[in-house]
C-alpha cells in the first residue's frame, strides 16, 4: 500500500504542478462567476440560474479535466520514459496503475472541491443556500469523473492521448445519451443493429444516473430544485460506479500486465 | 548501514552467477498487429498477409551468457545490436518471445529479482518537475526503504554522485551530466547487489566520465555485481572484467579483457632511434609495414625471423633500439572484426570498386 500511495502522491503533485489544468479551472470559475450576469437577465430566478450554471460548470470542467488528466496518466509516462525506471522497482505493475487512478481520483477531488466552494461562494453572495441536495448533486458528478477517469486510464494503457481522448469523450457522450439511446433501440428494424446497440450499450456506462437533475429517475420526475434523490439512491449510484470503474480497471491492468515498454 | 537479509545472505555465499541468459529471441512487431500472440500465430499461419499487415524485427537472436559474482560485465555492441533489448528483457520492461533469463535464480520482472537490482536507463529522464531530494524519496518509498532511514541515506547518495549543490534545484534545470548522476543515484539507493547500466557513460564529458567511472569502480570493490552496455570503447577497456560483443541481435564474443586483447601470433612492434636518413633508408628497404614518428620510426614485424633480421640490420647501421613488445590489437579493431563491420566496409568498398570499373 505504501508504494501505491507514493505513486498515487507523485501522481497528485504532477498534476498540481501541470499549469494547464490552471487554465481549465480559471474557465470554470469564470463560467461559474458569469452565472450571476446571466442570473440578473433572468426574472426573479436568479438563484435557480445560478444553481443550474453552477452544477453544468463543475460537472462540465471535471469532465474535461478526468479526461485531460487520465488519458495522459499512461503515456506521458511512456513517452517521457520515466516508465524505465519505475516498473524495474520491487513494484507490481498493477500497483503502478492504481497509484496513478489514486493519484487522478485526489486531484479530482481537490479540483471539484474547489469549484463547488466557488459556486456555493457565488450562490451565498447573490442570496442563496448551500443546500443538502447541491452537495448530493456534486458528489454524483465526482463519481461520474472517478468512471470516466477509470476508462481514459484503460484507454492510455494502450493507444495515444488523442485516440483515448477521442474514445473517452465518445463512452461519455454515449453514456450520458444511455435512455435515449435505450428508448429507440426498439424501433430499430435490422435484428442485428439492434443487438450490436445492446451490446455496446452493456459495456458503456449509464452516465445518467449520475446526472440526475431534470430527469426521471424509477418514473418520478426529480430536480435540485423540487425532489430530489436520497441518500440510498447515491449509495446505489456510487456503488454502481465503483463497480464499474473496478472491472474497467481490472481490464486496464490485464493490458499492462503483458505490454512490452519499447 | 544496511542490513543483510537471510537470502541475501546466502546469494553471497551460494552460486556463481548472478544472470544467466539462455537462448533469448526477441522480435518486434510494428504495424497494424502490434500484439505478440496474435501476430505470431498470424505470422506462423498466413505469413503473407502478416507481412502485409506488419513488421517484425528480430531484436535478438538466441543469446545466451552468464554475469558472474562481483565482476564488472561490459555488454558491447554498436546501436541496434540488441543490448538495450536484453537489458529491458532482464529488467522486466519487455517479454523474450523464446528462452530463459534468470536474475538471482528469479524471473526477470519478480519482486525477488528487482529488490536485489539497480536500473539504470539509457538517456534517463525522470520526473522534471520533482527536485533532487523529492524524486529520491519517492524512490526511496518505492524502494520499501523505511522513512525513518530515508533522509540520512538520501543525503549519503546525493553526496555519493556529487549532487549535494543541487539538491533544491528542479530536475528540468540540470544538465545531461547532472541527469545522468541522478540516475545512478536512484539505481543505487536501495544498496542492490546487481546493478545494470545501460549506457551510463554516453553523453558525458570527459570529468564526468572519470566520475561515473570511478563509481563504478567503487561499487565493484563493495562486492557488487555491475552489468553495463556501451559502445564507448575506451571506457569499457577500463572498466570491465569480461565482456561480451553483440552484433544484430546475436552474440560474437564473450571472454575476459585479457583475453581478448590477447594476439598470440607473435606479431611485434619495434620502435628504432638513430640517424634520419638511415633510418629513410630502412623504412625503404624494409619488406614489412613501418612508418616514421618524428625522430624515431616504428616496425611491424609478423614473425620472430623477420624480427631478428630486422634487429640485426639496425644493430649493423648503428640505431638503437628504443622499444621491443608484443603488438596487442587495440579493443576497436577487435570490436570491429567481431561485429562484422570490418568485412561489411571491405565488401562495400570492393563493390563500389567494382561498380567504378564496370562504369569506366
Amino acid at each position: 500500500m505504501r508504494k501505491i500511495s507514493a505513486i498515487a502522491v507523485n501522481t497528485f503533485r504532477e498534476a498540481i504542478r501541470n499549469k494547464i489544468l490552471y487554465a481549465l479551472l480559471f474557465f470554470a470559475v469564470a463560467l461559474i462567476m458569469a452565472s450571476i450576469v446571466v442570473a440578473r437577465l433572468s426574472l426573479h430566478e436568479e438563484i435557480r440560474v445560478i444553481e443550474d450554471l453552477g452544477l453544468a460548470a463543475t460537472s462540465l470542467f471535471s469532465v474535461l479535466i478526468a479526461v485531460f488528466v487520465g488519458v495522459n496518466l499512461v503515456y506521458k509516462e511512456l513517452e517521457r520514459k520515466t516508465v524505465f525506471f519505475i516498473i524495474p522497482k520491487p513494484i507490481y505493475r498493477w500497483e503502478f496503475l492504481w497509484g496513478k487512478l489514486i493519484g487522478t481520483s485526489l486531484t479530482l477531488a481537490v479540483l471539484v472541491g474547489f469549484m463547488a466552494l466557488v459556486f456555493f461562494g457565488v450562490l451565498m453572495i447573490m442570496g442563496g443556500a448551500v443546500r443538502v441536495v447541491l452537495l448530493k448533486a456534486i458528489w454524483l458528478y465526482y463519481v461520474e469523473v472517478l468512471v470516466i477517469s477509470t476508462v481514459a486510464l484503460f484507454f492510455s494503457s494502450f493507444s495515444s492521448p488523442f485516440l483515448s481522448g477521442l474514445f473517452t469523450i465518445l463512452v461519455f457522450v454515449v453514456g450520458r445519451l444511455t435512455p435515449d439511446i435505450e428508448m429507440f433501440i426498439p424501433r430499430m428494424g435490422d435484428e442485428w443493429l439492434k443487438t450490436f446497440t445492446q451490446a455496446v450499450m452493456y459495456c458503456i456506462p449509464d452516465l445518467n444516473l449520475f446526472n440526475v437533475s431534470g430527469a426521471l429517475v424509477a418514473g418520478e420526475w426529480v430536480s435540485i430544485h423540487g425532489e430530489f434523490v436520497t441518500w440510498l439512491y447515491v449509495g446505489k449510484a456510487t456503488a454502481y460506479g465503483l463497480i464499474y470503474g473496478g472491472i474497467v480497471m481490472f481490464l486496464a491492468m490485464v493490458v499492462f500486465r503483458r505490454r512490452d515498454f519499447v | 548501514m544496511i542490513s543483510v537479509t537471510p537470502a541475501q545472505k546466502s546469494e553471497k555465499e551460494g552460486s556463481e552467477n548472478i544472470i544467466n541468459v539462455n537462448n533469448l529471441h526477441k522480435t518486434f512487431v510494428t504495424g497494424f498487429l502490434p500484439y505478440g500472440r496474435v501476430s505470431r500465430v498470424l505470422w506462423k499461419t498466413w505469413p503473407r498477409g502478416a507481412k502485409v499487415l506488419s513488421n517484425r524485427v528480430e531484436a535478438v537472436k538466441g543469446l545466451s551468457f552468464s554475469v558472474r559474482r562481483g565482476e564488472i560485465f561490459g555488454l558491447l555492441g554498436p546501436n541496434g545490436a540488441g543490448k538495450t533489448t536484453t537489458l529491458k528483457i532482464m529488467m522486466g520492461l519487455i517479454f523474450q518471445d523464446k528462452g530463459e533469463i534468470q536474475l538471482f535464480g528469479h524471473k526477470p520482472g519478480s519482486l525477488q529479482a528487482k529488490k536485489r537490482t539497480g536500473f539504470l536507463p539509457e538517456n534517463p529522464y525522470f520526473y522534471d518537475y520533482l527536485r533532487a531530494e523529492e524524486f529520491l524519496s519517492l524512490v526511496a518509498a518505492l524502494t520499501g526503504i523505511p522513512r525513518r532511514e530515508r533522509k540520512k541515506r538520501i543525503h549519503e547518495m546525493l553526496k555519493r554522485v556529487g549532487l549535494e549543490e543541487a539538491v533544491d534545484r528542479p530536475l528540468r534545470k540540470y544538465s545531461k551530466g547532472m541527469l545522468q548522476r541522478i540516475g545512478l543515484a536512484q539505481a543505487l539507493l536501495c544498496d542492490p547487489l546487481l546493478v545494470v547500466l545501460d549506457e551510463p557513460l554516453s553523453g558525458l564529458d570527459p570529468v564526468g566520465r572519470k566520475e561515473i567511472r570511478d563509481i563504478i569502480r567503487g561499487l565493484k570493490k563493495e562486492g557488487k555485481t555491475v552489468l553495463f552496455s556501451s559502445h564507448i570503447l575506451s571506457d569499457v577497456e577500463m572498466l570491465c572484467d569480461r565482456v561480451a560483443i553483440m552484433s544484430k541481435g546475436s552474440l560474437r564474443h564473450i571472454g575476459s579483457l585479457d583475453e581478448l586483447l590477447k594476439d598470440d601470433s607473435g606479431t611485434m612492434e619495434m620502435v628504432l632511434n638513430g640517424k634520419k636518413e638511415v633510418l629513410d633508408e630502412l623504412l625503404e628497404k624494409w619488406e614489412g609495414s613501418g612508418e616514421r614518428i618524428g625522430e624515431k620510426a616504428r616496425f611491424i614485424t609478423e614473425s620472430a625471423e623477420e624480427k631478428d633480421r630486422l634487429l640485426k640490420k639496425a644493430l649493423e647501421k648503428g640505431l638503437s633500439l628504443e622499444s621491443l613488445a608484443p603488438r596487442r590489437s587495440s579493443l576497436e579493431e577487435i570490436f570491429m572484426s567481431k561485429t562484422g563491420t570490418i568485412d561489411e566496409k571491405r565488401s562495400g568498398e570492393s563493390q563500389s570498386k567494382k561498380k567504378d570499373e564496370k562504369e569506366e
